[in-house]
């Protein structure tokens, strides 16, 4: 293999496909990354057994073939390369090493073989579809905070993308929880998904996907099975295994009966939860809400600092309550809402309570108290 | 194939494959039938770890002639007059071990009472006896043991290295020796002397903590706290050490019910738990303690080696246990270990005081010089580090009258008043009789952790209420003793109830445990429950992770204190329990006697 490729778009391609490299590997060929010239393209792929992503971009090919060489290592070196400079990939004197040419600098890595590479199973993916990239930013923005880390229940380690029926017109539904709260989101469902099945993505596809999501241009091709999804778009071709298990019956947990509306400005409630939790040191960093009719309470005792206080004013006309929550769930929610008003609906201090964006009816959350 | 009884050599064999696992369980069943026999002196001597041979002579009362045939048949004791199992006052009681030896081995039984002129000698190879003939011997006892496990040599394989065995063995007389402080106890191996263990002259604790030291080592005797607790009918004496002095299994705890050696888990769990606010996890600490309660109230007649035992009210041992560590170890308040640090000191001191002149004037040109070198680096350092301390040691002086530390008061605080701080990380100070260097990190690490601590035991646990109440499968025991519980388990910060019969709802966990395995939490529970009838993993789990947050919370090493700063440390310190550690079972400080100092530069 001989080829040149300018720096910028080696390095943008390197940038994608490193990420996906585990720092440390007990298999040390998935610490590389392959490299694939033919005719007038180069591909790159990477992968750490469960995603793989391959990406292919023009380059000027001398001589074809394919090698493989550390990711890591050698995004480092283009990175720190001149910008504009070209780059010379050359294993043909020695298939033993990777020869990298820039300028007056010479860098020779050593490869392993092509074949040790693994090439995930490429079973038939029967359900195809367009996804605005629009779409795919915000059924994972909306949710990804609430993915659970806890991995017994691997299950919920990841955002359970599926169709679903709402008044009559089929979306396409995201959801994630840790067993604390949950959140859910909905984009209208592209032609061709409808018969797709609930899949799980796992967190760290999610978040490998988030930052490729930043370059996606205007639409993603995706394509499902029972096992594996797959991203397409600009020569990226992202392809992930699925987590294996059942997503709980969320619905049965989004309570219906809660009667008790508070909706109060988003920023303002933002910060005011931040500031008073300020004061306590605690981990669990428990906050109390009182509300009473057109006034919220927000408190926080901690045992070694004090206490903190602060009131706001609410649209609430209902009977008075008292709730706790943790404020980091509560900050993380509401950073989510984009609109003004955010709106709580609760019924009493143990039960679940529901917050939405008052200008987007697509998302919902779920919040579970804490008892202080 | 027809039923038929089994032969008196095969049952034998049998027993000895339960009662004799390893050479060193015949040198224990030989050693307490001589103190049985009321010996004041036994001498063991073994070969090869003794699958080669084992020999042990006492001077006790002996077996009259005609029993002794007696003595190796199965079932056959001296020990239970009246027949009775629950009034086992004596080691030895099944009149099991030595047909089970015998059956297994070459052995020689030569005995003589005090009422007979003559010993007698008995042998028996396999089980079968091969002669019976007068022989020579003081009064008192001698069994030979050769060629263990020749007659099952499927045993001979288990056997491990002969380091191993060995090790086995004198574990086995040092424990026993633990308990029998009034007999002198020898081992020899391999015709060198192992442990010499006279016996004490006087009966009281000093003595028996003298020779309990001797066994242990590890300057025991001068890291332990005495315990000596009396509950209705059951006494509880013996020793335990500081948690500073601490060992990485538990092969030093040892727990004596009536003068009988027993490694039971209830031991171990007592420790564990009387210990747990003061040691980390992977750290054990050193105890000798003596349970004597009346033979009814327990059954020593559990387990084959009787390692184990059973009480008829668990509960209250345990209590009395634990109640009688915490007890000792809070009184101990911030009492580090001092001796460790005078071995330290002695260990470093020769090396580098007396042996320089020597070393200089011994040693070739090339390394004299290089030894002159590093003489004039130091110098040069020792007088940088000179100019940087004089001015504060002249603050010593002023401060020290400023706030009214003068000699006059130092007795009044046992921690000192604080001098000066070396390499901005100790603090030492001078007390009535020596000085103090304290670990500041690791002693403010402790006073925070004191300090949230008692700020937790105060209130409630914040609970989490679960979205996805977890569902864990229990038998349906485990289920009852949980709801039993149920309140409990709520303060700490665990809602359960009951779900089907054998199954548990978790519906709210302590919210600072956010990430918690929650199945494996309940089933830690539940063990904790049936071990010891509290609540302890979650508090454990709680405090765990108060002890990072007090880690990073702390004063490190490195920070500049000034003099009030150092005294108010020290005077929280005084007044702050357990303050002698930090979490991780370290010291937190040491401190020097004058008198170790004087040692040290050889005036006494
Ligand atoms: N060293 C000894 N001195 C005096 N008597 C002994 C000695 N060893 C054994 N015996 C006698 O032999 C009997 C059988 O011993 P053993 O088989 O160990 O059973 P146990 O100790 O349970 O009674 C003892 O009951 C005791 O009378
Ligand atoms: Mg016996």
């Amino acid at each position: 293999m001989k080829l040149t490729i300018e720096r910028g778009l080696l390095m943008k391609v390197l940038g994608h496909v490193q990420s996906v490299v585990e720092r440390r590997n007990t298999i040390p060929v998935l610490s590389n990354v392959k490299f694939d010239a033919q005719s007038e393209s180069l591909s790159l792929n990477s992968t750490d057994m469960d995603i793989d992503i391959v990406e292919t971009v023009p380059a000027a090919v001398e001589t074809s073939g394919s090698t493989t060489a550390p990711a890591h290592t050698l995004f480092d070196i283009v990175r720190q390369l001149p910008e504009g400079s070209q780059v010379e990939l050359d294993n043909t004197e020695d298939s033993q090493n990777l020869v990298l040419n820039s300028g007056r600098s010479k860098f020779t890595l050593s490869c392993l073989p092509t074949e040790d590479f693994p090439v995930l199973s490429g079973d038939e993916l029967p359900h195809n579809f367009e996804l605005p990239a629009k779409a795919l930013r915000t059924l994972i923005d909306r949710t990804k905070f609430a993915i659970s880390t806890e991995e017994t229940r691997y299950y919920l380690n990841g955002i359970y993308i599926h169709v679903s029926d709402v008044d009559g017109t089929t979306k396409l539904r995201a959801v994630a929880t840790d067993g604390h709260r949950l959140a859910k989101v909905e984009v209208d469902c592209p032609q061709g998904a409808e018969s797709m099945p609930g899949v799980i993505v796992p967190r760290k596809a999610v978040t490998e996907l988030r930052k490729l999501a930043e370059e996606f241009g205007e639409n993603i091709r995706v394509s499902v099975s029972d096992t594996r999804i797959r991203f397409s778009f600009d020569g990226v071709v992202f392809t992930t295994k699925l987590i294996d298990g059942t997503f709980p019956d969320y619905g049965r947990v989004i309570p219906t009966g809660n009667d008790k509306v508070l909706e109060v400005n988003t920023s303002d409630f933002s910060e005011a939860v931040s500031r008073v939790s300020a004061i306590s040191s605690d981990k669990s960093r428990a906050i109390k809400l009182g509300l009473t009719s057109g006034n919220l309470l927000l408190s926080v005792i901690s045992t070694e600092n004090g206490s903190a206080v602060e009131e706001l004013g609410v649209d609430y006309s209902a009977d008075g309550v008292e709730i706790g929550f943790n404020s980091r769930y509560l900050l993380d929610i509401t950073q989510q809402i984009e609109g003004d008003l955010a709106r709580f609906t609760l019924a009493d201090s143990a039960s679940p309570t529901l917050v939405q964006d008052t200008s987007d009816d697509t998302t919902l959350y779920v919040l579970m108290p804490m008892r202080v | 194939m027809k039923i038929r009884l089994l032969p008196d050599k095969t049952v034998n064999q049998i027993a000895a494959g339960e009662v004799v696992e390893r050479p060193a369980s015949v040198v224990k069943e030989l050693l307490e039938n001589s103190i049985d026999a009321g010996a004041r002196e036994i001498n063991i001597s073994v070969i090869d770890a003794g699958r080669e041979y084992i020999c042990v002579t006492d001077d006790g009362c002996g077996i009259p002639y005609d029993e002794m045939e007696l003595a190796l048949q199965r079932h056959a004791t001296s020990k239970l007059p009246e027949n009775n199992l629950d009034n086992i006052r004596l080691l030895g009681f099944r009149g099991e071990a030595l047909p089970s030896i015998a059956s297994v081995s070459k052995l020689n039984l030569i005995s003589r009472t005090s009422i007979s002129d003559q010993a007698w000698k008995l042998s028996i190879i396999g089980g079968n006896k091969e002669g019976f003939s007068p022989a020579a011997h003081n009064i008192g006892t001698t069994i030979e043991v050769k060629d263990l496990f020749f007659a099952t040599p499927a045993r001979l394989k288990f056997l491990k290295t002969l380091r191993t065995e060995q090790r086995h063995i004198v574990d086995v007389v040092k424990r026993i020796a633990m308990a029998s402080p009034i007999t002198t106890i020898k081992l020899m191996a391999d015709g060198r002397q192992i442990l010499n263990l006279p016996s004490i002259k006087e009966n009281n604790d000093q003595s028996i903590l003298s020779r309990i030291d001797k066994i242990f080592g590890s300057d025991f005797g001068s890291n332990c706290l005495q315990i000596d607790v009396k509950r209705e009918n059951v006494t509880l004496t013996g020793f335990a050490g500081l948690p500073t002095l601490n060992k990485t299994n538990s092969s030093y705890q040892h727990l004596f019910v009536n003068g009988r050696s027993v490694r039971d888990k209830l031991l171990f769990s007592c420790v564990r738990v009387a210990y747990r606010d003061f040691l980390a996890n992977d750290r054990f600490p050193l105890v000798a303690l003596f349970l004597d309660v009346p033979p009814d109230i327990v059954d020593v007649n559990v387990h084959p080696a009787k390692a184990e035992v059973r009480f008829s009210d668990t509960g209250v041992i345990r209590g009395l246990i634990i109640s009688a560590l915490k007890h000792a170890l809070s009184n101990a308040g911030h009492r580090a270990s001092t001796s460790s640090s005078l071995a330290a000191l002695g260990a470093t001191n020769p090396y580098v005081l007396p042996n320089l002149p020597l070393h200089g004037r011994q040693t070739n040109s090339h390394s004299a010089n290089y030894h002159e070198i590093q003489m004039s680096i130091n110098n040069s350092l020792n007088s940088d580090r000179l100019e940087l301390y004089q001015p504060s040691a002249k603050n010593d002086e002023n401060t020290a009258k400023d706030t009214g530390y003068d000699s006059a008061s130092l007795g009044d605080f046992p921690l000192g008043a604080a001098r000066t701080q070396i390499h901005e990380t100790y603090i030492v100070a001078q007390t009535e009789d020596g000085i103090i260097i304290v670990d500041q990190h690791a002693a403010h690490e402790r006073l925070v952790y004191e300090e949230i601590k008692s700020d937790i035991e105060k209130k409630t646990v914040n609970r989490q209420c679960l979205l996805l109440p977890e569902i864990v499968n229990l038998e349906e025991w485990q289920v009852e003793k949980l709801c039993e519980k149920s309140d409990e388990l709520k303060t700490a910060g665990l809602l359960i109830e009951p779900f089907g019969k054998s199954s548990v709802i978790v519906r709210e966990i302590p919210a600072i445990l956010k990430d918690i395995n929650i199945q494996l939490l309940v089933e830690e529970i539940v063990d904790d429950l049936v071990e010891n009838e509290k609540v302890l993993s979650i508090k454990d789990r709680i405090t765990d992770i108060y002890s990072t947050v007090a880690c990073h919370g702390s004063v490190r090493a490195g920070r500049r204190l000034n003099h009030e700063e150092m005294n108010s440390l020290l005077r929280k310190m005084e007044s702050t329990p357990h303050s002698g550690q930090c979490n991780h079972g370290r010291p937190t400080y040491i401190e020097l006697k004058l008198k170790d100092i004087e040692k040290l530069f050889g005036r006494k």
